[in-house]
């Protein structure tokens, strides 16, 4: 550990919002009023889709989007109305941002240099965090000259040099290859591990949020739909909007009747057994299906449609009552040539959902 | 990849379609610039009939002549202080404007416009504007006598040369410049805010150095323009007076020529004022040109 990592993990600092809300007319509100605390050192992932208001909440806790109302805490300081560089925030762009007419080092330097440093002091500092990124030999380049993955680690010494008490992201791998950006991912989160800034990073996959966060913070039309670590919105999804949007396939949700003892489905097939009565909505993971075995819950019979083998397992879609059921099932079974399937829901993998509000109803199955 | 052949299967078509272009820019420019050079080597009787080859004879006469320099000298001052302040203006509005507006098509346009103008409108707009009994400058000659007289003054009829001309500059360069400002991404005016650059400092350490471009473009036609143009201002507003203090090359040129009918002195000055733009354009190119940072 070197004498930046020890700076800004000193520095980090908690964010705390109350009440804040954004809207650029009364008929558009972007952000009703939204009350949350990230923890200090805390890798938080904001995650919606477009035009949930997540880069709006990012832009304004950087200070680069008028608030409407409520306060923004940094640490105990209130920031809402300072300028951008009074925050003490750093931030990486979706496009990087670089200054194209700035060497790699002058990009890196640039805040410091703002800031009146040293000049000594300044091509110390940039020297270590160049270092630390892997950008030593490419100091004197220009942005132009250095490739997406190299350009991306630009805009994060950037932002880390000044040692900054939160880091902010908004969208930085979506620029990327997929290669490129898995290896990002892994840098990303090995530079968090080292440096614990409290960073806030904004992004629409659901793959860099689950392997990202301390905890996701996933937004739905400004409104937050539920704030946890993402073991627990794997596994707890608080409504069928989290339910759908995580996971790859995402969760099947099903519309089901109650009769007062079991619980059918569109076609009149019973999937469940629950004390309830009126329609509700169930969900169950592709990967929690039985297909031909014995499980808990109650035998129901679907038609195959298509089957998708990845190698590693393979992504079955049956029709169940006239919707599409994806199922997720070991690599090679053999089910080629059949039209039918046996399908089995334990019922301790089921997710009960409100039909009206799309909330979930914990315990209502008498399951988690 | 797309080849050639694919965009023109017959190789006379490309031809035929440049051929209008060419054709005017040989017949117009190509044609005189070549007869003047090849005039500047004959004596030329003025109402025809055979010249006589004379070789270097019309430029040692003409570069030994004091009114030429004198004229040389005048296109310089006007080419460097007009052509400074026709970019600069424009370069402050610019940046001035690009704090708020989003230029709509409709306003781009009818700020162009006015570089449609002919000079000679706009030198007959400034002789009035600037006339010292009934122009704006009217009533500082009514409080100090005599202040503003650009028909007896050197200076003060330069300096309507001058403001004309930079008027004229001022819509096609604000544009320019404009869309350069207005094509720095967002987020790079964000990154320099976070990295707490306030608006003055980005001005100079982002959004001048990006548009460099663009200002290297209307730098190069401003210089080139300022020393041919200034011919219909000259003509409609000063006359090249008072006493020969408007008399740049160019109008130098046109009255050795047309009002002198020393026609082989006329062409030996537009051959040497020619030479000495493509030399001006070039050391722009070879001086500015390499540094600037296309790339965005």
């Amino acid at each position: 550990m070197n004498a930046i990592d020890t700076a800004i993990r000193a520095a980090a600092a908690s964010i705390t919002v109350k009440g804040l809300t954004k809207a650029y007319d009364p008929q558009t509100v972007v952000i009703p009023p939204m009350d949350v605390e990230l923890k200090a050192g805390e890798f938080t992932v904001v995650l919606g889709p477009s035009g949930c208001g997540k880069s709006t909440l990012l832009q304004m806790i950087a200070g680069l989007e008028r608030v409407s109302g409520g306060k923004i805490l940094i640490g105990a300081r209130e920031v809402q109305d300072l300028e951008p560089k009074h925050r003490g925030c750093a931030m990486v762009f979706q496009n990087y941002a670089l200054y194209p007419h700035m060497s790699v080092f002058e990009n890196m330097a640039y805040s410091l240099k703002v800031a009146g440093m040293a000049k000594a002091e300044r091509a110390e500092r940039v020297t270590a965090v160049a270092k630390m990124l892997g950008l030593a030999d490419y100091l004197h380049r220009k942005p132009g000259q250095l490739s997406g993955g190299q350009r991306q680690r630009v805009a994060i010494g950037r932002a880390i040099v000044r040692e900054p008490g939160v880091l902010l992201f908004d969208e930085p791998l979506s620029n990327l290859d997929a290669q490129l950006r898995h290896d990002m991912r892994v840098e990303l989160a090995d530079l968090h591990r080292r440096i614990g800034a409290t960073t806030v990073f904004v992004t629409h996959d659901q793959v860099e949020a689950m392997t990202l966060a301390d905890r996701i913070l996933i937004l739905n039309k400004g409104r937050i739909e539920q704030f946890d670590t993402p073991k627990a919105i794997y596994h707890h999804p608080a409504s069928v909007f989290v339910a759908k949007f995580i996971g790859a396939p995402p969760m099947n949700i099903l519309a089901v009747t109650g009769d007062g003892s079991t619980l059918r489905l569109a076609d009149g097939q019973v999937v469940a057994n629950a004390p309830l009565t009126g329609a509700y909505q169930i969900g169950i993971r592709p990967e929690d299906i039985v297909v031909d075995g014995k499980a808990d819950g109650h035998a129901v019979k679907a038609a195959l449609r298509f089957r998708e083998d990845l190698g590693s397992h393979s992504v079955l879609a049956a029709d169940l009552g006239g919707s599409i059921v994806r199922i997720a099932t070991p690599f090679g079974m053999d089910i080629a040539d059949r039209l039918e399937l046996d399908l089995n829901f334990p019922t301790s993998r089921l997710h009960l959902f409100d039909a009206a509000t799309g909330r979930a109803m914990p315990g209502a199955l008498g399951a988690h | 990849m797309t080849s050639e052949s694919t965009l023109f299967s017959n190789r006379w078509l490309p031809i035929l379609l440049v051929a209008p272009f060419m054709l005017l820019i040989v017949l117009f420019f190509y044609v005189p610039i070549f007869q003047a050079f090849y005039w500047s080597f004959f004596l030329e009787q003025p109402f025809g009939g055979g010249s006589i080859f004379v070789g270097l004879d019309n430029f040692a006469r003409v570069l030994s002549d004091r009114e030429f320099w004198q004229a040389g000298w005048r296109t310089i001052v006007f080419m460097v202080t007009a052509s400074s302040l026709a970019v600069l203006i424009p370069l402050i509005l610019a940046v001035a404007a690009d704090r708020k507006i989003r230029l709509s098509l409709p306003a781009r346009n009818v700020l162009v416009w006015p570089k449609g103008v002919a000079g000679a409108s706009i030198g007959v707009v400034f002789a009035f504007v600037f006339n010292p009994f009934v122009g704006i400058l009217a009533p500082l000659n009514k409080a100090f006598p005599g202040i503003w007289a650009p028909g007896i003054d050197g200076t003060d009829a330069f300096i309507t040369l001058i403001a004309a001309h930079v008027w004229g500059g001022i819509p096609f360069n604000f544009v320019i410049l404009l869309a350069g400002l207005q094509s720095i991404p967002r987020t790079m005016h964000q990154a320099a805010a976070m990295d707490g650059a306030g608006p003055w400092r980005r001005i100079f350490d982002v959004q001048l150095p990006l548009i460099m471009p663009q200002l290297f473009l209307t730098l190069v036609l401003e210089f080139t323009e300022s020393v041919t143009s200034a011919f219909a201002l000259i003509d409609t507003i000063t006359h090249g007076g008072p006493g020969g203090a408007t008399t740049l090359l160019v109008y130098k040129i046109y009255k050795d020529g047309f009002s002198g009918y020393d026609l082989s002195g006329a062409s030996t000055q537009t051959a040497i004022l020619m030479v000495f733009v493509i030399l001006l354009t070039a050391a722009q190119f070879l001086f500015l040109g390499r540094r600037i940072n296309y790339e965005r």
